[in-house]
């Protein structure tokens, strides 16, 4: 007997999903996540554009991850066109993206995943018998979106970072601020650990996995321009092509990413297993006291790397800050762009995973050519994998079990589906 | 304020069709005042903040997000049949936001055949558009994305009977308010301010910056052409201005025009 399971819309994820798994007998037969998303040809609609807004339009990919595509679309012009930036810019772009971070884990700790483990539809239901959880963690997602306002000029689609450096410099004052609101929610970020860390994940799957995370340099952080793989491998991003193949697949029109033949992971919990010797203070001691609940075969475990790298990022900030105060702000001009004939390849962790800009520019300094892939479409084939290994498990299980659990993959992913239309077949 | 007993609170539903998701967030962002403010509303559609959703006749339905496909103009039309009110929100509703920049210049088959190379349009993509374009439209909330306090206030005017207020003068009037230099006399920049909605407060040069256009144009009280020749005498190439008019406009009847390809092929 042939059954298909099937959800249409997946909720509390970024842009529209949905699953359809077939089942024949005792065996899963096909996975499949489907994007139903519009396609919005970014690669596309960006030629011809003059490189000093390419970021302004790229960014704006995604809500969510904002900063994350400016960034990696101005190191991808940078790189094309070798401009050097100072220390201070280096250390706003750091804060701004831990920033991203808090803002986004938080947003999926809390509001998104959470309920799954307490057991509520959303956090605003939740908040009926957890009001103070969710008044905290509307305020560290605040804290995060502070840090945009203040970096950036926006708590979304933000302008003030620019090829080169920032337009206006935020003031000694406002950085106090930053400051001053991290430590008021280091608490909530240390609370959503010991959260997330009272249950057992709502299921435990243990499937073979593959991480990627990029070299941030001697601290834990989000910039970098080499790529660690989990089986040792390491590679410049400019070789990005050589490592992660894109294909079509019979079963589905998504596109996949694979590395040699395989699915792979990217996102906190990738980073997390790649750089843990990096982390610091109160994040490192709560890895320590927990690692044995970040398993790499299990997906939801996920949530947990995020919440330590909430940890991490409201500390790091904080430093961050003071490494700023103790060198004195200075207005700094932007460079003049010298635009030739070039490409140049841009790579960030954004909080779902490595994302990739790539840029081909003609000699008047316009996009030619653009290739991006976002985090997601990278995860699309572990989480078809997991889908399968879930759907496996538990196949004697009515439908509405199954269908809750798929749905708990889909969250932990923290899929962004605006994120990854751009490059994912849809469904017909 | 007495809180309203369930069955006269306000139904409202949000929606979101095809964008980056930014102006539902913006909503959860409005972190202060959120919890309380929703409570003033019954929600029965909120995709991205729950996994709750009912299907039922709605007072109010926002919905944020441009036409893209075939799959968003059935939803647009459901969610304007069981909709006493419907607001768009955001530049993606109002305008089609930065995905239109290339309407009129290039060919659904010709971006998928960039992007996913094949010429078959199989995702039943639409030129991008508002929505306003296909359905009646009570409400516009403009911006890339929208100021959450103009969420909040139209939501509360909303919830007392009162039309939302939208500006309907450029963001040089909100400039000049704050007396920043302006950008374009002084540093010669390829500021859109003279013909962009204000409600931004001035965003861009406050940063000294140039106006990207993110709330798009004034409706009805914009003259392109004059923005065109003013940049050109600054210097900037037509191809550079007329993709800059575009980035947030390419559906507006002005701006569509400019660089318009004659007889491009495969649109509707």
């Amino acid at each position: 007997m042939v059954k298909t399971l099937k959800i249409d819309e997946l909720t509390r994820v970024e842009g529209h999903g949905g699953i359809t798994v077939i089942i024949e007998g005792e065996k899963v037969k096909d996975v499949k996540m489907n994007i139903f998303e519009g396609p919005r040809f970014f690669e596309s609609i960006i030629k011809t554009v003059y490189y000093d807004k390419v970021p302004d339009i790229m960014r704006r990919i995604c809500a969510i991850c904002t900063a994350s595509h400016s960034l990696a679309s101005i190191r991808a012009i940078e790189h094309a066109f070798h401009i050097q930036v100072s220390d201070q810019t280096q250390i706003l772009r750091d804060l701004l993206i831990h920033g991203e971070i808090i803002e986004s884990h938080a947003l999926h700790v809390f509001m998104l995943a959470l309920p799954d483990y307490l057991g509520y539809p959303d956090a605003l239901k939740m908040s009926s018998e957890h009001f103070e959880i969710v008044k905290a963690a509307l305020e560290l997602k605040k804290a995060g979106n502070m840090i945009h306002n203040i970096i950036s000029g926006r708590e979304i689609h933000g302008m003030n970072e620019r090829v080169g450096g920032f337009s206006k410099i935020p003031n000694e004052r406002k950085l106090e601020i930053i400051k001053e609101e991290m430590l008021n929610v280091k608490k909530t970020a240390e609370l959503s650990v010991e959260l997330l860390a009272r249950k057992e994940p709502p299921l435990n799957i243990n499937s073979k996995n593959i991480f990627m995370a990029l070299n941030p340099g001697g601290k834990y952080g989000f910039i970098g321009d080499e790529i660690l793989i989990s089986d040792g491998g390491k590679h410049h991003i400019n070789d990005y092509l050589n490592i992660i193949h894109e294909r079509t697949v019979n079963y589905s029109t998504a596109k996949i990413s694979l590395y040699k033949n395989q699915p792979f992971t990217v996102g906190a919990l990738a980073r997390i297993i790649l750089n843990k010797s990096k982390l610091e203070g109160s994040a490192k001691n709560m890895f320590k006291t927990y690692q044995a609940l970040i398993r790499e075969g299990n997906p939801l475990t996920n949530n947990i790397a995020q919440a330590i790298e909430l940890v991490h990022s409201v500390e790091r900030a904080v430093v961050l800050v003071d490494e700023l105060l103790s060198r004195g702000v200075r207005d700094e001009r932007l460079p003049v762009v010298n635009v030739k004939e070039a490409r140049g390849v841009g790579a960030v962790e954004a909080p779902r995973g490595i994302l990739y800009h790539d840029y081909t520019f003609d000699k008047y300094g316009c996009i030619v050519k653009c290739n991006v892939i976002t985090p997601t479409a990278q995860n699309i084939a572990s989480i078809e994998r997991d889908y399968r290994e879930a759907a496996s498990s538990l196949i004697n299980e009515d439908e509405d079990k199954i269908k809750f659990n798929l749905e708990l993959i889909s969250r932990a992913y923290d899929p962004c589906i605006s994120c990854a239309t751009h490059v994912i077949r849809l469904k017909n | 304020m007495k809180e309203p007993a369930s069955e006269n609170k306000p139904k409202i539903g949000v929606f979101s069709l095809t964008g980056c998701a930014g102006d539902q967030l913006m909503i959860l962002n409005l972190e202060d005042t959120l919890i309380e403010l929703l409570s003033k509303f019954e929600i029965k559609s909120f995709q991205e903040a729950s996994s709750y959703s009912e299907n039922i006749r709605l007072d109010i339905a926002f919905v944020e997000g441009s036409v893209s496909t075939e799959h968003d103009l059935e939803k647009l039309k459901e969610i304007r049949d069981k909709s006493s009110l419907l607001v768009a929100i955001g530049d993606c509703a109002v305008n089609g936001c930065v995905q239109a920049m290339r309407n009129s210049q290039t060919s659904i088959a010709e971006r998928m055949l960039d992007v996913y190379g094949v010429e078959d349009n199989i995702y039943r993509a639409l030129e991008p558009k508002g929505i306003g374009e296909y359905v009646r439209v009570d409400f516009e909330i403009p911006g890339c994305p929208v100021e959450k306090e103009e969420v909040f206030n139209t939501l509360i005017s909303l919830l007392n009977g009162d039309p939302p207020l939208i500006p309907d003068y450029p963001v040089c009037v909100e400039c000049k308010l704050n007396g920043y230099p302006c950008v374009i006399i002084e540093e010669g920049k390829p500021c859109l301010g003279p013909i962009i909605t204000a409600g931004c407060d001035a965003r861009c040069p406050s940063l000294g910056l140039d106006c990207v256009g993110c709330r798009g144009p004034i409706k009805g009280e914009t003259n392109a052409k004059a923005e065109l020749e003013a940049l050109r005498k600054r210097g900037y190439p037509d191809k550079y201005i007329i993709n800059r008019l575009r980035f947030f406009a390419g559906n507006f009847p002005d701006i569509r025009i400019l660089g318009e390809r004659k007889n491009s092929k495969g649109e509707k």
